[in-house]
């Protein structure tokens, strides 16, 4: 805070602050940041991934164009060959295989919803970038030992998820 | 969490009474037992295995976040509606607001992490994530307006109007993932449909930390209220200084004449 006394000149002329400018133009900054996330809000994330079994039925959902698709990874579906992740991708009994140069990072596993970017060329998603979408259900660990329990009896299937 | 003197003020007291001794106290011991629940005593998850520890921070820090921010809206109508324009409320709007950043910041980086050890990736531009952000960045906009420059009365009433439009973003955060189709999971906790489906001991150990981060939340306003209090007597202080300044200095120019 300047308090220097002023001289009759400097009242007249009333310069602002330097100082005054800097939360000012901080304030741009934030508006302008803002801005920018609105704008990819608006374009990029309402509604963030088409489902599996809207390809080609739902607005903005059609084929050869840039898509995410939503499904869950279907069970003994994951192969990886020359770096390549194949696997297929299911939901409301509609099915879509997917080919992804690389290895799916996080959680991916079968039986774990994700989305995929990409374009589906002769029917098949060619991915360039797996998310995995976790659901709201968290299960302790050792539960997983009755899941190993069925898949070694050849009975493992992926239950519902969200 | 003592003032030291500045600009000619010998502060006559700090920011710590036994209620913040107690709140503090009460604090160290939440975290401390949600170390204990976070870290060793609870399960990890069947498919997001140890990751799933970030969550006891994560959803903690969103949910004093949002607290905070409504803490401020509330007292920010206080201010404006009371007749009595007490800058009290002001106050307490902006120090909830300040820690309301810092825990929505948390909140961001933890997700973050955790996004890149579940989802795979650090961040997408997907309905929650992007609302998040943009409710962190009106509040540090409101920050900045409470800078602007003026009177404490002006500051007050400028960043009362913003705090009670930006607290609205909330309801839209929350509700995004219902709203839109999100990377983002649902909520685990706070849902329309039922109980959690949340595994007992995690469910315990997030409350333990919603309840350390609660009073976490209550000590560090407390101080920064009383802070904002000093550095408002500081400023004034200091105009009063300028004034008699002045007044000298028209006194010694009328006595020249």
């Amino acid at each position: 805070m300047d308090l220097t006394p002023r001289t009759s000149d400097e009242v007249a002329g009333a310069p602002s602050s330097r100082r005054r400018w800097i939360p000012l133009l901080a304030l741009a900054l934030i508006v302008v940041a803002g801005g920018v996330l609105v704008t990819r809000f608006l374009t990029s994330a309402v509604d963030y991934y088409c489902n599996v079994d809207e390809i080609g039925v739902r607005s903005g959902c059609d084929e050869g164009r840039s898509l995410r698709v939503q499904g869950t990874v279907e069970a003994g579906s994951v192969s990886t060959e020359r770096g390549v992740t194949a696997f297929t991708m299911a939901f409301n009994e509609e099915e879509l295989p997917v080919r992804y140069n690389g290895v799916p990072g996080g959680i991916f596993d079968e039986c774990i919803p994700v989305v995929v970017h990409g374009s589906i060329e002769r029917g098949v998603l060619q991915g360039t970038r797996v998310e995995v979408k976790h659901s709201s259900e968290y299960v302790d660990e050792n539960e997983e030992r009755l899941d190993d329990a069925v898949e070694r009896s050849g009975a493992r299937r992926c239950s519902p998820q969200a | 969490m003592a003032n030291a003197p500045a600009g000619g003020i010998t502060p006559t007291h700090d920011t710590g009474t036994r209620a913040t001794q107690v709140f503090g106290t009460l604090a160290a011991l939440g975290v401390a037992w949600l170390c204990a629940f976070g870290l060793l005593f609870s399960p990890a998850d069947r498919d997001q295995r140890e990751s799933v520890r970030i969550m006891y921070v994560h959803v903690p820090s969103a949910w004093v976040a949002y607290l905070a921010f409504g803490v401020t809206a509330v007292a920010s109508a206080l201010y404006l509606l009371r007749s009595s324009h007490s800058l009290t409320w002001d106050r307490l709007a902006g120090a909830s607001a300040e820690i309301g950043v810092l825990f929505m910041g948390v909140t961001l980086v933890t997700g973050m992490l955790w996004g890149r050890l579940s989802w795979g990736v650090f961040w997408t531009w997907d309905a929650r994530l992007t609302s998040t952000a943009f409710l962190f960045v009106t509040f540090l906009g409101y920050l900045a307006v409470r800078r602007l420059g003026g009177t404490q009365h002006q500051r007050a009433k400028r960043s009362a109007v913003l705090a009670m439009l930006g607290v609205l973003e909330i309801p839209l955060v929350h509700f995004s993932v219902r709203l839109w189709r999100s990377l983002h999971q649902d909520a685990t906790v706070a849902r329309i449909e039922g109980d959690p489906d949340l595994d007992g001991l995690m469910l315990f150990s997030l409350f333990v930390g919603l309840i350390a981060f609660t009073l976490l939340y209550v000590w560090l306003v407390i101080h920064r209220q009383r802070a904002l209090v000093l550095e408002d007597a500081l400023e004034a202080h200091g105009l009063d200084a300028a004034l008699v300044e002045r007044r000298a200095e028209a006194a010694l120019q009328g006595g020249g004449r």
